[in-house]
């Protein structure tokens, strides 16, 4: 009986392996697809512009309160942790380090996953429950250059503006908060960002950008196509793309400011 | 002409089609007659190669289309014409824009014969006066002869109907088989269609495959089904209700 049951969750285990590895295998052949249909980007323009304004423009609020809050809150609680050392006047520079090389455009990416990548998941989910994909392929149109090489386009392009706004903006709340709760001056503020920042600062910053965008879009818009079992299929597809693109943007959060910290001086 | 020869298919462990053979002539409408869930639709998406089978081969007017490319694909699709069981319309365009669509995206025509070719489909659907109309605000029988004008954009030679009557009033159902058979008549089309109403296969089918546990029990002229000993056939005649 034990034997029967360890064969049986063996068995188990090798099946559910071998879906993961064919799901891989499945997403590799989307995403080399997706990068190939981007010379098609002409004839999908619009769907790119509709897109970037999506991706972009809407997404400004989101990315505002989040980069807001974390340079508020990072000016706060790491001001009172300097004022310990007597070393406030070093709050320029330590919040700016965490808000441009991580937090930034961490937070920014997540949010993006959460509104960009939502979006893209239930949006293409529908469209495969509804067979709207399969006409797309009846009909002799390629559904990854018509719906996925716009996103990707669109994000890779719009989250390089919305890294920046994410940087300012959460930079900005970092000094009118040292500046109206810790009562440092704005001067000694900025005179510890400006000149310390490096163009390693900003590499590890923009560099997520394009890292996040392939991410979301590409690990979402694959999920909606995968979506099967009526609308309650399109939910699953759809938490499944942002559960996934979440964690992977978080992962490599960490291997980029790593890859850049180990190799810029 | 459209053949599956040997057709097997499965999702998973779940055998779908088993050694399935069927051929649609041109210009005849041909059933394909089973219970909800049998495997009806996953033929026809087998005929366009949107599925691959297991086994066995799909041939189009003589072409193996089988193990073909997604892209070598694109231009015999359009020798078909499909209407989904959900018309799978794009909700957030008009009538006309799910009209031209199709023959903007694949074809260099000038707008002049775009719009012709539109305006005859709108004609043929009966639906002047709502071209700039959603989809949303049709009745099913209205979105179901827009699914129809958009299969025939592209003049095909054969039309794939997906449970063409689900869903419809009966006044509406006999509007879209009278619409099919006269596709016959006057466009000299060919059509395929699957279904679970039986009714349906006798008031426009040239012929019938009767698809049952994974195989074809019986393929043959439409009339000839009442000779059929199968205790299936022979259960659905007396019964007409095919939800076994």
């Amino acid at each position: 009986m034990p034997l029967t049951l360890i064969r049986s969750y063996a068995d188990q285990t090798i099946l559910r392996l071998k879906e993961f590895l064919l799901v891989m295998q499945e997403f590799l052949l989307f995403s080399v697809r997706a990068f190939t249909t981007i010379p098609k980007i002409k004839r999908y323009w619009r769907d790119f512009l509709d897109q970037a304004a999506i991706c972009g423009a809407e997404s400004i609020p989101i990315v505002l309160v989040s980069s807001i809050s974390i340079g508020s809150l990072l000016a706060i609680e790491v001001g009172n942790l300097l004022e310990d050392f007597g070393a406030k006047t070093m709050l320029g520079r330590s919040t700016s380090i965490s808000v441009l090389r991580e937090l930034g455009p961490l937070l920014m990416g997540l949010m993006l996953s959460a509104r960009y990548g939502s979006r893209n998941g239930a949006e293409l989910g529908a469209m495969q429950i509804s067979e709207q994909i399969d006409a797309l392929r009846a009909f002799g149109t390629d559904p990854v250059a018509k719906l996925v090489m716009p996103r990707l386009m669109a994000a890779l392009v719009m989250f390089f503006p919305l890294t920046a706004l994410a940087d300012f903006s959460g930079l900005q709340a970092a000094g009118l908060l040292s500046e109206h709760y810790h009562h440092i001056d704005p001067g000694i503020f900025w005179n510890s960002v400006y000149p310390r920042l490096t163009p390693k600062d900003f590499v590890a910053s923009f560099l997520k950008a394009p890292v996040f965008a392939i991410i979301i879009t590409l690990v979402s818009s694959f999920n909606g196509f995968l979506a099967r079992g009526g609308t309650a299929g399109v939910g699953r597809s759809t938490i499944k793309g942002i559960v996934v693109s979440s964690g992977l943007v978080l992962i490599a959060n960490f291997y980029v400011s790593k890859l850049v910290l180990e190799n810029m001086r | 002409m459209i053949e599956l020869r040997n057709v097997t298919l499965k999702y998973g462990e779940k055998l779908v089609l088993d050694k399935v053979s069927l051929a649609v002539q041109d210009n005849t409408i041909k059933a394909v007659l089973g219970p909800s869930g049998v495997g009806k639709s996953t033929i026809l998406k087998l005929m366009l190669g949107l599925i691959k089978p297991n086994s066995g081969q799909v041939f189009v007017d003589g072409l193996d289309i089988t193990s073909m490319k997604e892209a070598d694909l694109y231009p015999i699709r359009r020798k078909m014409g499909i209407v989904f069981q959900g018309n799978a319309l794009f909700d957030s365009m008009t009538i006309s824009q799910n009209l031209s669509f199709f023959l903007r995206e694949n074809l260099r025509l000038p707008e002049d014969e775009i719009g012709r070719r539109v305006a005859e489909q709108i004609r043929f659907a009966g639906l002047e006066g709502y071209e700039d109309q959603l989809p949303e605000s049709l009745s099913g029988g209205m979105r179901k002869r827009v699914a129809i004008g958009r299969a025939l954009i592209f003049n095909p030679k054969m039309i794939l109907f997906d449970e063409p009557t689900a869903g419809l009033d009966p006044v509406s159902s006999k509007k879209i088989l009278n619409l099919i058979a006269s596709l016959k008549k006057s466009n000299d089309l060919g059509a395929a269609f699957v279904t679970h109403i039986i009714d349906d296969v006798f008031a426009i089918a040239d012929h019938v495959a009767v698809l049952y546990q994974g195989k074809i029990i019986f393929d043959g002229e439409t009339e000839k089904l009442h000779e059929s000993d199968h205790p299936f056939i022979r259960s659905i005649l007396s019964d007409k209700i095919l939800e076994l």
